[in-house]
C-alpha cells in the first residue's frame, strides 16, 4: 500500500508539474497550451543531447530546462499573441498551439531520430527504502521539487507584488492594464514559466523515460487530466491534481489489472467533473453555499 | 385603426418582396449549380477514382459531417464539443456490433445510430449544462476519453485489434453505371449535413442561436429556452455524428486510435481551421486535414512539420480560416463583391430609406403583430389603451417581494410595486437603491425569496424570462445586449422568437416549407417596422458592432416592441442618448401608451420622468419610499430628501 502511495506521488509529481504548467499560462492568457507536454520533450531532449557530448551533467540539465523556457516563450510569441490580438475569447489558439505541438515534435525527430535514446541516469540507479516499500532516490527527489515548486509558485503569486500583478491581470486584463500592469510581459513570463515547470518535469522524467520525441503526447495528456482535476482556478490545484492521478494510475494498477490505470483515473475524473465541473478545488464555495442553504433559500442567480 | 392595420401589412409584404426572395435558396441558380458541381464531381469519384482516391474522398466526407456537425455547436451556439470523437465512436461501434452479433438490418441501423448517439448528445448535454466555455470542452474531452478507453480495454469491442466492418451493398444492376456505391451514399449524407447547416443559417432561428451565444439573456428575454434549445441542438449534432460513425464503419475495420481525443481536436481544428460558423469553412477543414498527410510526398516528418506550420500560419494570418482568407483574397480582387450585408453603402441605405418617407404608428404595429399572437382575447385596442389607465387593471403587482445576492443584504426589502395596465411607470432612485435589480426580479432573471409577482394576474412564481416573454413581456436591458455580428434587424427579429408558430422544429427544412416564405416575410416586414418605429430604419441593415451607442439602444427598445408586447420594461433606456434622441425615445414611449402597452420605465433623469409618467415609484436602499401619480410623488417631502433635494 505504502509502495503503491509513493509511486503514485512519485509519477504524479511529473503530471502535476506539467498539470502546473498548463495551469499558469492559463492563468494569466485564458489559452491552454496543446504543446505545453512538447515542452516537457524539448527539456528530456536537450539535456539528453547536451549530456552526450560528455560535459558535465549539470549543465545538459541547465540547459535542457533553459531549451523549454525559450520554447515556451516562443510558443506565446508565435501561436498565442497573434491569435489573441486578434480575439481574446475564440479558441483559434487551440489551432496555433496544436501546430506549435507539432512542428516541436517532428522537428525533434527528424533532428535526433524517432527512436529512445539514453538519459544520464542522475540519482535513479540509488533505491532507497521508506518502510516496506522501495523508491530510486530519483523519484524521492522528484516528489521533494514538486511539492517545493508548487509551494513555491505560491508564495510567489500570493506574497509579492509581481504575483499580485499576475492575478490582477488574469482577473481582468483590461482593468490591470490600465492599472499600469504590462499585461504583455506579464503572459511572456508565464510561458516562461510554463516552459520552466516542463523543463523540471522532463529533467526529473528523463532517467525513467530516456529521450524520445513523443513524449510529449504521454505527460501532455496526463498533465492536462491533472488540470482537469484540481480546475484552473489556482494553478496550485493542478499539483494535487497530479498527485491525485498518479496514485490512482498505481493503485488501479496494482489493485484491479494493470489495464486499468488506462481507464480507471478517468472514471474518478468523470465523476469529480459530474460533481464539481470546475474542477475538484472548486467544490469548497459549493459546499459553503450548501451549508447556507440549510439556513435560507438561496436565489437562484443567472 | 385597426382596420388599415392589415392593408398597411400587405403593402409592407410586398415591397419586402427581394428581400426574401434570399429566403428560397432551393430554387437559387447557386445552389443549384453547386449540387450538380458535386453530383458530377461524386459520379466522378464513384465511377472513374482510382481505390486510392476513393478512399481518400471517403475520409474526407466522413470527417465533413462530423466538421459540419461540430460547427454546428461550435459556431452557432459557442460550445466547443470535444466529444465528437467519442459520438463518432458509438455510432461506428454500435453499428458494426449490431451487424455483426445481431444481424440487423444496415439501413435500419442508420436512423437507429443517428437516434441512440443522438440520445447519447443529449444525456452529455444535459450533464454538462452547467459548464460552458472551456469546462464544456473539458467535459466532453473526458467522455472521448472514457469511449476509447472502454473501447480498446474491453472483450465485446475487440479491444486494440478493432472489429472488421460490414461491407456496403453494391448497386442494384440498373445503377451500376454510378460506379462505388459507398462513396455515393457518403457524399449524399455529407450534402445532407451542409443542407441542414445551410437551412439553419437561413432560418429566423439562427439569429436565436447566436443570440445564445453571444447574449444569452437577450435570448432569454425574447421567449426562447437557451438551455433547452442549446441542449437539443447537441442532441442534433450529435446524431450527425452517429451518422458519420455509421458510414465509417463500411471503409473496413474500425479500432479505438481512429476515435480517440486527438481526432477529437483534430475535428476542432478542422472547423477552426476552414472557417468558423459558416457552411463551407468545416468541410474545406476536413478536406484539408485529411488530405494534405496523404498528397504531400516527403519525409514524413518534415511533412508534419509543414502541416503543423500551416495551422499556425492559416490561424495567425487569418483567425477566420480558409473562408476568411479567401474572402480576404476576393475583397481584395474585386473590391466590392464580398462586402456583407451589414456594410451596405450609404447610398442604397438612403435610397431604401426615402422609400417609406412616413413613420408608422405604433398602433398599426402592435396590432400587426399580436395578429396571430397566442393571447389574442385580452388585447386593448388602441381606443381601450387610452382609456385603460382609468379602468385600471394592473399589468404588474409584485407584493412583498425582497432578495438579496448571496448572503448580503437586502437588495429589495418588503416591496410592493403595482403597475397599472396602458400607464407609463417611472422606478426612479439613486445608485444602488435596487431599481436593476426589481426589474430582474419582475423580469424572471431573478428569483424572489419571498413575495408574489402577478403579470396580468397570472402568478410568475415559476418560469423565468421566456415564460414572461410568451405571455407578452418584453424588456431590454441597461448595457445594450446584442449579438454584435448580426444587423441591427436581424437583431430586432430576435425579438419576436415568441411570434414564429413551431419555429425550432421547422428551422432544419426551413428553406424548403411553403409556409416559412411567408412568415419570412412577415418578420422582415414586422422588424423593418419596428425599427422605422424607433427611427433607425436607416441603420436596418447595419451590423450592430458598426453602429453607435444610442442606436443600439433604439435597437433594443424595436426588438421590446416587435411583437406587439402587452408590457415593456425599459431599464434606463435614454443613458448615453444625445438630447435630441432623448426627445424622440419620449415621443416613442407617449405612443407605445396610446397603443395600450404598459410601460416600466427605470430612469436617472427624474425631470423626463416626472414629465412623462403618469405614475411614479421611488425606491432608496431596496425600500419603497413613495409610490403614485407623478405629480404627487413629486411634491412628497420624503423624496425630494432622498433623491431630489439635498
Amino acid at each position: 500500500m505504502l509502495q503503491v502511495l509513493l509511486s503514485g506521488l512519485a509519477s504524479g509529481a511529473v503530471y502535476g508539474l506539467v498539470g502546473m504548467g498548463f495551469a499558469i499560462a492559463f492563468y494569466v492568457t485564458r489559452v491552454i497550451n496543446f504543446a505545453e507536454g512538447q515542452l516537457l520533450m524539448v527539456a528530456v531532449m536537450v539535456a539528453a543531447a547536451i549530456a552526450r557530448t560528455g560535459v558535465w551533467v549539470g549543465f545538459a540539465l541547465a540547459g535542457g530546462v533553459l531549451a523549454a523556457v525559450l520554447a515556451g516563450v516562443a510558443t506565446y510569441l508565435v501561436a498565442v499573441r497573434p491569435v489573441l490580438a486578434f480575439s481574446r475569447f475564440s479558441f483559434a489558439w487551440l489551432v496555433s498551439t496544436l501546430g506549435v505541438a507539432l512542428i516541436l515534435q517532428n522537428v525533434a525527430a527528424i533532428i535526433w531520430g524517432p527512436t529512445s535514446r539514453s538519459f544520464p541516469t542522475l540519482l535513479n540507479g540509488t533505491g532507497v527504502h521508506i518502510g516496506s516499500a522501495t523508491l530510486t532516490l530519483q523519484e524521492l527527489v522528484t516528489i521533494g521539487v514538486a511539492i517545493g515548486m508548487a509551494v513555491g509558485f505560491e508564495l510567489v503569486r500570493k506574497r509579492t507584488l509581481f504575483g499580485k500583478a499576475g492575478m490582477a491581470v488574469a482577473y481582468d486584463p483590461e482593468m490591470a492594464s490600465a492599472l499600469g500592469a504590462n499585461t504583455g510581459m506579464m503572459a511572456v513570463i508565464a510561458f516562461a514559466g510554463a516552459g520552466l515547470f516542463a523543463g523540471i518535469a522532463g529533467i526529473l522524467i528523463g532517467p525513467i523515460t530516456y529521450s524520445n520525441p513523443y513524449l510529449g503526447n504521454t505527460y501532455g495528456i496526463a498533465g492536462f487530466v491533472a488540470l482537469m482535476i484540481g480546475g484552473t482556478e489556482r494553478p496550485v490545484a493542478a499539483m494535487v491534481g497530479g498527485l491525485l492521478l498518479g496514485i490512482l494510475e498505481e493503485a488501479s494498477k496494482s489493485l484491479i489489472n494493470t489495464q486499468a490505470s488506462d481507464w480507471f483515473p478517468f472514471v474518478v475524473v468523470v465523476v469529480i467533473l459530474l460533481v464539481t465541473p470546475q474542477g475538484l478545488f472548486s467544490v469548497g464555495p459549493q459546499l459553503r453555499g450548501l451549508g447556507r442553504r440549510w439556513r435560507r433559500p438561496r436565489p437562484a442567480v443567472t | 385603426m385597426r382596420a388599415e392595420a392589415p392593408a398597411a401589412g400587405a403593402q409592407r409584404e410586398a415591397e419586402a418582396g427581394p428581400a426574401a426572395a434570399r429566403s428560397l435558396p432551393w430554387r437559387s441558380p447557386t445552389l443549384l449549380v453547386s449540387v450538380a458541381a458535386y453530383a458530377a464531381f461524386t459520379y466522378y469519384v464513384a465511377h472513374d477514382g482510382t481505390l486510392y482516391l476513393q478512399g481518400l474522398i471517403l475520409v474526407a466526407a466522413v470527417f465533413g459531417i462530423l466538421a459540419v456537425s461540430l460547427d454546428l455547436v461550435a459556431g452557432m451556439v459557442g460550445l466547443y464539443s470535444l466529444g465528437h470523437a467519442g459520438l463518432f465512436a458509438i455510432g461506428a461501434y454500435g453499428t458494426t456490433l449490431l451487424y455483426n452479433d445481431h444481424h440487423w438490418n444496415l439501413f435500419v441501423l442508420l436512423p437507429v445510430s443517428m437516434l441512440g448517439v443522438g440520445i447519447v448528445g443529449l444525456l452529455l448535454g444535459t450533464l454538462t449544462l452547467r459548464v460552458s466555455g472551456l469546462y464544456f470542452a473539458i467535459t466532453t474531452f473526458i467522455f472521448t476519453l472514457v469511449v476509447t478507453v472502454v473501447a480498446s480495454d474491453f472483450a465485446f469491442t475487440g479491444g486494440y485489434g478493432g472489429l472488421i466492418g460490414p461491407i456496403f451493398p453494391g448497386f442494384p444492376g440498373w445503377l451500376d453505371w454510378l460506379g462505388q456505391s459507398l462513396i455515393w451514399c457518403c457524399m449524399a449524407l455529407l450534402l445532407l449535413a451542409v443542407l441542414l447547416s445551410l437551412a439553419l443559417r437561413r432560418s429566423p432561428l439562427y439569429p436565436i442561436l447566436l443570440a445564445i451565444r453571444d447574449a444569452e439573456a437577450f435570448a432569454a428575454a425574447a421567449g426562447a429556452r437557451t438551455a433547452l434549445i442549446r441542449i437539443g441542438l447537441f442532441g442534433v449534432s450529435a446524431a450527425m455524428a452517429g451518422a458519420a460513425g455509421w458510414v465509417f464503419t463500411f471503409q473496413g475495420f474500425i479500432s479505438p486510435s481512429q476515435f480517440d481525443w486527438t481526432v477529437s481536436v483534430n475535428i476542432l481544428v478542422m472547423v477552426i481551421l476552414g472557417g468558423l460558423n459558416t457552411t463551407i469553412g468545416p468541410v474545406l477543414g476536413a478536406a484539408f486535414v485529411t488530405m494534405f498527410p496523404a498528397q504531400v510526398n516527403i519525409n514524413p516528418f518534415w511533412q508534419e512539420v509543414l502541416f503543423g506550420g500551416l495551422f499556425l500560419a492559416v490561424i495567425v494570418v487569418y483567425p477566420a480560416g480558409f473562408v476568411g482568407l479567401v474572402e480576404a483574397a476576393a475583397r481584395r480582387l474585386f473590391g466590392l463583391l464580398p462586402r456583407r450585408e451589414g456594410e451596405a453603402p450609404a447610398a442604397a441605405v438612403a435610397a431604401r430609406a426615402a422609400e417609406h418617407p412616413a413613420p408608422i404608428g405604433i398602433s398599426a404595429l402592435v396590432a400587426a403583430a399580436r395578429e396571430g399572437a397566442h393571447h389574442p382575447e385580452a388585447v386593448p385596442s388602441a381606443e381601450d389603451g387610452a382609456a385603460g389607465v382609468a379602468a385600471s387593471r394592473l399589468a404588474v403587482e409584485c407584493r412583498g417581494i425582497s432578495f438579496a445576492y448571496g448572503s448580503g443584504a437586502l437588495a429589495v426589502n418588503n416591496v410592493d410595486f403595482l403597475v397599472k395596465e396602458g400607464s407609463i411607470h417611472g422606478l426612479i432612485g439613486p445608485n444602488g437603491s435596487g431599481k436593476t435589480t426589481l426589474v430582474n426580479l419582475i423580469a424572471g432573471s431573478l428569483k424572489p425569496q419571498a413575495g408574489t409577482i402577478r403579470l396580468e394576474d397570472v402568478s410568475f412564481e415559476k418560469g423565468g424570462p421566456p415564460a414572461r416573454a410568451r405571455a407578452g413581456f418584453m424588456r431590454t436591458f441597461q448595457a445594450p445586449v446584442l449579438v454584435r455580428e448580426l444587423s441591427v434587424a436581424d437583431n430586432v427579429g430576435v425579438g419576436l422568437y415568441s411570434r414564429v408558430p413551431r419555429v425550432v422544429p421547422r428551422a432544419p427544412l426551413w428553406p424548403v416549407l411553403p409556409t416559412a416564405r411567408k412568415d419570412d416575410r412577415r418578420l422582415r416586414g414586422r422588424a423593418a417596422d419596428a425599427l422605422r418605429f424607433v427611427g433607425a430604419e436607416q441603420w436596418t441593415r447595419a451590423r450592430v458592432t458598426n453602429v453607435p451607442h444610442g442606436i443600439q439602444q433604439l435597437t433594443q427598445l424595436a426588438a421590446a416592441v416587435v411583437a406587439g408586447p402587452r408590457a415593456v420594461i425599459l431599464d434606463e433606456p435614454l443613458a448615453g442618448l444625445s438630447p435630441t434622441e432623448v426627445e424622440h425615445v419620449a415621443t416613442i414611449l407617449g405612443e407605445l401608451k396610446s397603443a395600450g402597452v404598459s410601460v416600466i420605465l427605470i430612469e436617472h433623469q427624474p425631470r423626463f420622468v416626472f414629465a412623462l409618467c403618469d405614475e411614479v415609484t421611488v425606491l432608496d436602499a431596496g425600500e419603497v419610499v413613495a409610490t403614485g401619480p407623478a405629480a404627487a410623488v413629486r411634491d412628497n417631502d420624503r423624496v425630494r430628501e432622498v433623491y431630489l433635494g439635498r
